[in-house]
């Protein structure tokens, strides 16, 4: 067991439960392992713990809760750096924001990819000019 | 920084595997085609710096009560 003192205080961790990032986030390619944080409440948000740097955590959700058509596919070079083929199970996160106002946004120019089955993720940048780096979270249709 | 003058149709090899070749000039902007290998990352740099800034700004200006809040907010939203 490792530990690691985070703002969740003292956070004990086996080196199995990393989630191995091999080229880093984008930008910050020194950030290469995270652990999953259980989250106090129930929901579809929840904390990726840098163990490079103590105090960077981000918040990452599924945008297919929010985003029912937003559908990524990993190229060839992104599998091999998830260590999967292509039948191999990969599901897209999006690192959420948040505003002044309180409002959540995600980053669906920036998704990460992330294989289960090898439990490595890969920040990619999507060339779609549908999706921002703070996409607000559609509306809730009334009723 | 190296600056080398190029005209359309000429190009620059860095290293053993990258080749760049200017493709046009056109009202202002050039056209660039780049030979990499298929593992090299290629961005554009305003896009790049975008998306680092954001991965920065996305781990400042949370704290533990914003979450609780927010997922509460959520919860209702993801349920099937």
């Amino acid at each position: 067991m490792n530990t690691l003192q985070t703002r969740f205080g003292e956070v004990s961790y086996d080196a199995a439960q990393i989630l191995q990032f091999p080229e880093g986030l984008i930008g910050l390619d020194r950030l290469q392992r995270f652990l999953v944080m259980p989250n106090r409440k129930e929901g579809p948000l929840f904390w990726m713990q840098s163990v490079d740097d103590p105090d960077f955590a981000i918040v990452v959700t599924d945008p297919t809760h929010f985003f029912r058509d937003y559908l990524l596919a990993p190229d060839e070079r992104e599998r091999e750096k998830l260590g999967i083929d292509a039948d191999g199970a990969c599901h897209a996160l999006a690192i959420v924001s948040i505003s002044d106002s309180r409002e959540i946004t995600l980053n669906l120019s920036g998704p990460i990819l992330y294989a289960p089955a090898t439990n490595r993720g890969l920040q990619v940048i999507l060339d779609d000019p549908r999706y921002s780096t703070r996409t607000p979270l559609p509306t809730v249709p009334a009723g | 920084m190296l600056v080398l003058t190029r005209k359309p149709g000429e190009g620059i090899i860095i290293g053993d595997t990258v080749t760049i070749r200017i493709i046009e000039v056109k009202s202002g902007s050039i056209r660039i085609g780049i030979d990499a290998p298929g593992d090299t990352r290629i961005y554009r740099q305003e896009v790049y710096d975008r998306i680092r800034q954001e991965n920065i700004e996305a781990a400042a200006g949370w704290d533990m009560t914003d979450l609780d809040a927010l997922s509460d907010q959520l919860a209702d939203r993801t349920k099937k």
